[in-house]
C-alpha cells in the first residue's frame, strides 16, 4: 500500500516537473568528463526523466587516456563540447579561453537556485577579474557540515593494536609509534605466521604525501599540501626543510633501524602497498582515508574488521620543544573551485544550460540525483529519508547505477551537500540511520569501548577555512619546474634519510638534503606567499 | 631419407642435440606460461580478494564478476564488431598495399627506388608529435567521428614494407625472370608470382598489423570518444580499467562509493580484460602461424 | 651461396634511356609506389610543420604561429639539465641490452625452433612463448615486483644457496638489466617469429645438400640456416640501431621509483615528467625532434658500415 501511494506520489511529481519546463525543442548536448566513467545505459531511468523534462539528451565523453593530452588536442582544435569539465587541469580551458563567463547568466531573479547556491562562497570562487566559469562540484554545504569519519589525511593504526592494549587515547607520535612497537615485540606474526610490517609509506608518483606531507599535521594544521602557513600573519613557508621536520623523519630513522619500516616500502608501487594492506599484516600508515578505500573494502569482505583502521589525529609530543600542539586535522569544507562543468565557448544554447543547472539545483531535482525516486530508491518514515538494505546494496552496483542513476552528470555538476531544511542528509551514505545500519558491530563495539559514536569524534571539530581556502589547490603553473624539482629532490632524499644506518649518518644526509633543497623550496615559498595573499585579499574585500 | 642415413652417420649430436633442444623449449615454455596461467587465474578470481595478492595456477575463491562487468556491458558487441571490421579492413589494405610497395622498391632497375625507399625508411624515425597528427586527421581531413579515422592513416607501416622486400630480395630471380620473358608486367608479375610466394612473411606481416590494429585505443579517445558505437572494444576495456582504478580510490568518494568496489577491482579487471582481449587473436593464430612455421615448399624453382 | 643469389642476377639495362623514358617504361611499378609516396608525405611529412614548436613557448591556443618564438631556449634548457643526460644515457643503455641480448635470444629461439622435427611441438612452443606480448606491462611489473621483492622466490633462493639478499628493486646498477630481463622474456617469442618465417625461404634442397656433403646439424646451422637469415638480420639490426633512442617508457615507469630514477628514467619517461604533465608542449617537441635527428644520423652511419663491409643494406 505504502509503495502504491508513494509510486502515484513520484508520478505526480514528475508531471510537476515537467510542467514547469517549456516545451522546449529537443536538443543533444556534448559533454566531456575529466575522468573515465561508465556510458549510461541507453534506457536509464533518470535521463529518461532529463529528457522528459527538459529535452535534454547528452552524448557523454570519458577520459580514457592522460588528461593534459587529450585537453592539448581540443584546444589545438578548439574541439570543445557544450558541458566541459576539465577534471583536476581545468585552469587549461580557463587560460586557453575555451569556457565562457557565468556570472552573467546567474541572478537572483532569473537563477534564484544557483544564484543561493554561489552566494556564500562567491569570495572564494571568482577570479581576480571577478569571472566565473566554472561552478564548483564539491564543497558547497547547505546548513550543516556532516562529519562522521575523517576522509583526508591522519596518521592509521589497526584497531586490533589499540584493543591489544586496551584502547588508549594515542594522541602524539611517541605514544603511536611506542604502541606500534611493543605490540609488534608481543605480537611478530599474524596467526598464519606472516610478519607484521609496523608502517608502512607509499613513495609512489603523486601518492608521495604519504611521504611529504605529515610534518604540518603534526604541528597541527590541517592539509595545505606542502606548505606552513601562519593563519594570523599569513606568513608562508615550507616545512620540509625546517628544523621541525627533523623529529618526525629521525624518528622514521630509529623505527626503520628497529625493523618496524621495510626497506621495501620505499620501492613499493601502489598496487603491492594495496595487497599489503588488504592482507591484514601492515600495522600502521600515513595516507589518506579514500587512498586505501580498495583495501579497506577488502578487509571487510573478509571479515577481518579488526584489521581494519582507524584514523589518529597526532601531533609533537611536547619534549620536541614545539609547545603543546593542538590537533587541527579536519578542516572546513572547501568548495572544489574551478572543478565541475563549464559551458564552452563553442556550446550554441548557454541559457538553456544554466537553466538546466538551475532545476537541477532545485530540492526536488537535487534528491531524485542524490537518493532516486521515492518508493523506488528511498522510502520516508517519520520524515527521515530511509533505505531498505536491498535499496542501500542497489547504490553500490556499478551496473545498477549505469541504468538507474545519472551520476556521470551530477558529478560534475553543482549539487548541494550537507543537510537538507528538514534534517535529512543530502548524500544517502551520510544519513546517520544509513551510517549505523551499515557499521559492522565489531566497529560498534570498538567505538562503544571508547564511548565515541563515529570514527570522527577521535578528532577535534573541523575548524574554520582558511581565507586561502586550502593552499595546495594554488595552480603552481608558473613555477611547475621548480615545484617539481622541490618534490624530486623529497623522493629521492627523505628515504635515504630513513634508511641511514645512524645518526650521524642522518644527521650528515639530512644536512646535505636541507642544502639541496633550499633554492627551489624558496621559489615556491616566495611564489606561494604572494598567491596566498592575493587570495586573503580577495576573500576579506 | 638422408635425414636417417644422416643418423647413423652423426649419432652423438642427432640423439644428444633434440634431447637437450627439447629440455630448453620445455622450461622455456613454464616461464613464459606460468604468468600467462597465473592472469587467467586471477581474472576468474573474486575482485577484493585477490587484492591480497599470492594466486598461483589456480583462483583461491571463483567469481565470473570480473568477466560480467566487462561482457555485460551492452555497448561491448557494437564495439567488438567494430574492432573486428577495422582489424579485418585495415590488415587487408595494409597487407595489399605495403607488399606492392615492398615489391617495386625490391626491383632494381626502379630509377625511382633510392628515393622513394630513403623516404619511407624516415618516417619511422620522424614523429611531428600529437597535436600536428591530431590537426591533420581531425580538422584538415575531417576524420573525426567516423570509422574511417581507424582505417586511412593506418595504410602503411614502412618496418613492414621492409620485412617483405626484404623476403622478396630473398626469392629467386629466375621466377619473376621468366615471366618477363614471357611478356607479363610488373603488376602481373607480383600478382600471380611474388605476392603467392610471400605467404610466410605476408601472414607475419599480417599477424603484426592485425594485432597493432586490433589493440588501438588512442585513436577512438583522440577522435571518436563522444561517439559511443563507434567504440572499439579496446577503448571500452581500457575505459572499464580506467573507471575501476578511478573509483576504487577517488579522493571525492564517499563512504558509499568506496563500498562499491566490493564486486570488482582493477586487479581482477586487468587480468580478465587482457583474456577478453587476447582471445580473438589466439583463436585466429593458428591460421596464421600455419604459413610461418610450417613453411612452403620453394623447392625446384631453383634456377 | 643462398638466396641472395637473386643479387646477383643482371637488372635490365637502362643505361643508354633517359631518365623520363626509363621513368615512363616502369609505369607500372610506379603505380604500385607513388601513391604510397604522396601517403607518407601527407600523413607522415605533412605534419613536420609542428617541429616549428620546439623553437616557441607553444600555446595550443595559439597555434604554431601564433605562439611566442624563443628561439633555442628548449634546447639550451634540456641540455641544461643533468637528468635529460641522464636519461639520453638511461636510453641508450637499455635500448643497447635490449638490441643485443633481445636479438641474440630471438634468433637463439628460431634456430631451435627450427630445429624441432614434431610439427605438433613446434606450434605449442611457438604459440606459448609468444603469449607474453599479450601480457600488458602493468601486468608484468606487477608480476616482477613480486617475484623481485626483498623476501621474494628470487631472494628465497639466493638465501637458500647461502647467498645474500639482494635489493633488487633499489638498486640503481640493477635496473638496466632488470628491464633487460623482463623486456625479453616477455618479446622473445613475438621477435622470433620473424626469423621463423624467414627460415620457410631457406631451399630445403641445401640442407639436404649440406647433409650429403656429411654436415653435422651444428654445421647445417651455421652453414645454411644463419646465412639464410642473414639479410633479415641485417636489416633489422640497421633499423633497430636507429631506434636506440627508443628504449620506451612504460617499463621504466612502472618498474622505476625514487631509488634508482637517475639510472631508470629514459628520455621519454623524462619529456612525460618535466614537458607533457607540464602543458610544455614545445619542450616536448624539441626533445622528439632532437630524438629523430640522433636517430637518423644513427641509422645512416648503421647503413653506411653495412655497405662499406658490403652486407645488406636497409637504404
Amino acid at each position: 500500500m505504502r509503495k502504491l501511494l508513494a509510486g502515484i506520489l513520484a508520478i505526480l511529481m514528475v508531471l510537476s516537473l515537467c510542467s514547469f519546463a517549456a516545451a522546449e525543442e529537443p536538443i543533444v548536448v556534448t559533454v566531456f568528463r575529466g575522468d573515465p566513467g561508465d556510458q549510461p545505459t541507453s534506457d536509464n531511468r533518470i535521463y529518461k526523466l532529463i529528457e522528459e523534462t527538459f529535452g535534454i539528451k547528452f552524448e557523454i565523453e570519458f577520459l580514457a587516456g592522460d588528461l593534459d593530452e587529450t585537453l592539448g588536442t581540443k584546444i589545438a582544435g578548439e574541439d570543445y563540447p557544450d558541458l566541459f569539465d576539465g577534471g583536476n587541469s581545468a585552469e587549461k580551458l580557463i587560460n586557453a579561453g575555451a569556457l565562457i563567463d557565468l556570472m552573467p547568466y546567474i541572478s537572483e531573479e532569473k537563477t534564484p537556485n544557483l544564484y543561493a547556491h554561489i552566494q556564500p562562497i562567491l569570495t572564494q570562487i571568482l577570479n581576480e577579474d571577478g569571472q566565473l566559469f566554472i561552478i564548483p562540484n564539491y564543497g558547497r554545504n547547505y546548513n550543516a557540515q556532516v562529519q562522521n569519519y575523517c576522509n583526508g589525511p591522519a596518521f592509521f593504526i589497526q584497531k586490533q593494536v589499540l584493543a591489544w592494549d586496551n584502547y588508549p587515547q594515542i594522541k602524539t607520535l611517541d605514544q603511536y609509534f611506542d604502541l606500534l612497537e611493543r605490540y609488534i615485540a608481543a605480537n611478530p606474526t599474524n596467526a598464519d605466521g606472516v610478519p607484521y610490517t609496523g608502517f608502512a609509506i607509499l613513495c609512489e608518483g603523486w601518492r608521495h604525501f604519504c611521504l611529504i606531507n605529515p610534518v604540518q599535521h603534526l604541528m597541527g594544521q590541517p592539509n595545505e599540501g606542502e606548505v606552513y602557513i601562519n593563519r594570523e600573519t599569513y606568513e608562508v613557508e615550507t616545512f620540509i626543510d625546517k628544523d621541525y621536520a627533523r623529529p618526525y623523519y629521525a624518528k622514521l630513522n630509529e623505527m626503520f633501524n628497529k625493523g618496524l619500516i621495510s626497506r621495501d616500502t620505499f620501492v613499493m608501487n601502489y598496487d603491492q602497498y594495496i595487497a599489503a594492506i588488504s592482507s591484514g599484516t601492515v600495522l600502521g600508515m600515513f595516507d589518506q582515508t579514500w587512498d586505501f578505500g580498495s583495501a579497506t573494502a577488502a578487509l571487510e569482505t573478509a571479515g577481518m574488521y579488526e584489521n581494519t583502521y582507524i584514523a589518529l589525529p597526532l601531533v609533537y609530543d611536547e619534549h620536541y620543544g614545539f609547545g603543546v600542539i593542538s590537533e587541527q586535522y579536519l578542516n572546513g569544507a572547501v568548495p572544489n573551485k574551478d572543478r565541475g562543468f563549464g559551458i564552452s565557448v563553442n556550446c550554441e544554447y548557454p541559457e538553456r544550460m544554466v537553466a538546466l543547472f538551475e532545476a537541477l539545483l532545485s530540492d526536488e531535482w537535487q534528491k531524485i540525483l542524490q537518493w532516486g525516486i521515492e518508493g523506488e530508491d528511498y522510502y520516508v518514515e517519520g520524515g527521515r529519508m530511509l533505505m531498505t538494505s536491498e535499496q542501500y546494496h542497489n547504490r553500490q552496483d556499478a551496473t545498477w547505477k549505469r541504468a538507474n542513476t545519472a551520476v556521470t552528470i551530477w558529478e560534475s555538476a553543482p549539487k548541494k551537500q550537507g543537510t537538507m531544511d528538514d534534517g535529512n542528509v543530502w548524500d544517502p551514505s551520510l544519513q546517520p540511520e544509513n551510517y549505523f545500519a551499515l557499521m559492522s558491530e565489531y566497529d560498534q563495539a570498538f567505538l562503544a569501548a571508547y564511548g565515541y559514536k563515529v570514527p570522527a569524534d577521535f578528532f577535534n571539530a573541523p575548524c574554520e577555512i582558511a581565507p586561502w581556502g586550502e593552499a595546495w589547490q594554488i595552480d603552481k603553473a608558473p613555477i611547475q619546474d621548480d615545484y617539481d624539482d622541490f618534490l624530486a629532490i623529497q623522493d629521492e632524499w627523505l628515504p635515504k634519510i630513513i634508511m641511514a644506518a645512524d645518526e650521524d649518518e642522518f644527521d650528515e644526509l639530512w644536512a646535505e638534503f636541507v642544502e639541496l633543497i633550499t633554492p627551489s623550496a624558496e621559489i615556491y615559498a616566495d611564489f606561494m606567499q604572494v598567491e596566498v595573499l592575493k587570495l586573503v585579499e580577495q576573500t576579506l574585500n | 631419407m638422408t635425414a636417417i642415413a644422416n643418423k647413423r652417420k652423426k649419432p652423438h649430436q642427432d640423439i644428444v642435440f633434440p634431447i637437450v633442444n627439447t629440455c630448453i623449449l620445455v622450461v622455456l615454455m613454464f616461464l613464459t606460461l606460468y604468468p600467462v596461467i597465473n592472469t587467467v587465474a586471477i581474472s576468474f578470481n573474486d575482485g577484493t580478494d585477490a587484492l591480497r595478492g599470492g594466486i598461483g595456477l589456480w583462483p583461491r575463491q571463483f567469481s565470473l564478476k570480473a568477466y560480467q562487468a566487462l561482457l555485460t556491458d551492452e555497448l561491448i558487441w557494437s564495439a567488438f564488431g567494430i574492432s573486428v571490421a577495422r582489424t579485418v579492413i585495415t590488415t587487408v589494405l595494409n597487407v595489399i598495399l605495403t607488399s606492392m610497395l615492398a615489391f617495386a622498391l625490391s626491383r632494381r632497375e626502379y630509377v625511382l627506388r633510392g628515393f622513394i625507399t630513403i623516404t619511407m625508411v624516415l618516417t619511422m624515425y620522424v614523429n611531428a608529435g600529437l597535436i600536428p597528427n591530431y590537426l591533420l586527421i581531425s580538422k584538415t581531413l575531417n576524420l573525426s567521428k567516423t570509422f574511417w579515422v581507424y582505417i586511412i592513416p593506418t595504410m602503411f607501416s614502412c618496418f613492414n614494407m621492409i620485412v617483405i622486400r626484404t623476403y622478396i630480395s630473398g626469392l629467386p630471380e629466375a621466377l619473376a625472370e621468366s615471366a618477363r620473358i614471357d611478356g607479363a608486367g610488373d603488376l602481373r608479375i607480383f600478382w600471380q608470382i611474388i605476392f603467392p610466394l610471400c605467404m610466410p612473411v605476408l601472414a607475419t606481416v599480417a599477424l603484426f598489423v592485425a594485432v597493432g590494429s586490433w589493440n588501438q585505443w588512442f585513436d577512438t579517445q583522440l577522435y571518436n570518444g563522444s561517439k559511443k558505437y563507434l567504440y572499439t572494444l579496446q577503448y571500452l576495456l581500457k575505459m572499464k580499467l580506467a573507471t575501476t582504478n578511478q573509483s576504487a580510490n577517488a579522493a571525492n568518494a564517499t563512504a558509499d562509493a568506496l563500498r562499491t568496489t566490493t564486486a570488482t577491482t582493477p586487479v581482477t579487471i586487468r587480468c580478465a580484460i587482457t583474456v577478453v582481449s587476447a582471445a580473438p587473436i589466439l583463436v585466429v593464430y593458428p591460421f596464421l602461424q600455419r604459413y610461418f612455421v610450417t613453411g612452403m615448399v620453394l623447392g625446384g624453382v631453383k634456377g | 651461396m643462398t638466396g641472395s643469389a637473386g643479387h646477383n642476377v643482371p637488372a635490365i639495362k637502362v643505361k643508354k634511356k633517359g631518365f623520363f623514358r626509363t621513368l615512363w617504361g616502369q609505369k607500372q611499378l610506379m603505380l604500385m609506389s607513388v601513391p604510397m609516396l604522396l601517403y607518407v608525405f601527407l600523413f607522415n611529412y605533412y605534419p613536420m610543420w609542428g617541429w616549428i614548436a620546439s623553437f616557441e613557448d607553444y600555446k595550443p591556443k595559439d597555434g604554431p604561429l601564433g605562439s611566442k618564438w624563443v628561439g633555442l631556449q628548449h634546447f639550451e634548457w634540456l641540455f641544461g639539465r643533468s637528468e635529460f643526460l641522464e636519461g639520453i644515457r638511461n636510453t641508450l643503455a637499455m635500448s643497447l641490452i635490449n638490441l643485443v641480448f633481445g636479438t641474440l635470444a630471438s634468433i637463439l629461439l628460431a634456430i631451435l625452433l627450427n630445429e624441432v622435427r614434431s610439427k605438433l611441438f613446434k606450434r605449442t612452443v611457438q604459440t606459448v612463448t609468444y603469449l607474453p606480448h599479450f601480457l600488458s606491462m602493468v601486468i608484468v611489473v606487477g608480476m616482477a615486483q613480486n617475484i623481485f621483492a626483498s623476501t621474494g622466490p628470487v631472494n628465497q633462493l639466493i638465501k637458500a644457496l647461502g647467498g645474500q639478499e639482494i635489493f633488487w628493486l633499489g638498486e640503481e646498477k640493477l635496473f638496466w638489466w632488470l628491464v633487460g630481463v623482463i623486456n625479453i622474456w616477455k618479446e622473445v617469442g613475438w621477435n622470433s617469429i620473424i626469423y621463423i618465417s624467414t627460415m620457410t625461404s631457406i631451399d630445403p634442397t641445401l640442407y639436404e645438400a649440406a647433409s650429403i656433403d656429411g654436415a653435422g646439424r651444428f654445421q647445417r646451422i651455421m652453414n645454411v640456416t644463419l646465412p639464410g637469415i642473414k639479410s633479415t638480420f641485417m636489416v633489422l639490426l640497421i633499423m633497430n640501431i636507429g631506434h636506440l633512442m627508443e628504449a620506451g617508457f612504460e617499463i621504466q615507469y612502472l618498474m622505476g621509483n625514487s631509488q634508482v630514477e637517475h639510472y631508470s628514467r629514459t628520455i621519454d619517461v623524462f619529456v612525460l615528467e618535466y614537458g607533457i604533465s607540464n602543458n610544455n608542449f614545445g619542450r616536448a617537441t624539441a626533445a622528439g625532434m632532437f630524438k629523430s635527428i640522433v636517430a637518423i644520423i644513427l641509422l645512416f652511419s648503421a647503413n653506411w658500415v653495412a655497405k662499406k663491409l658490403d652486407e645488406d643494406t636497409l637504404i
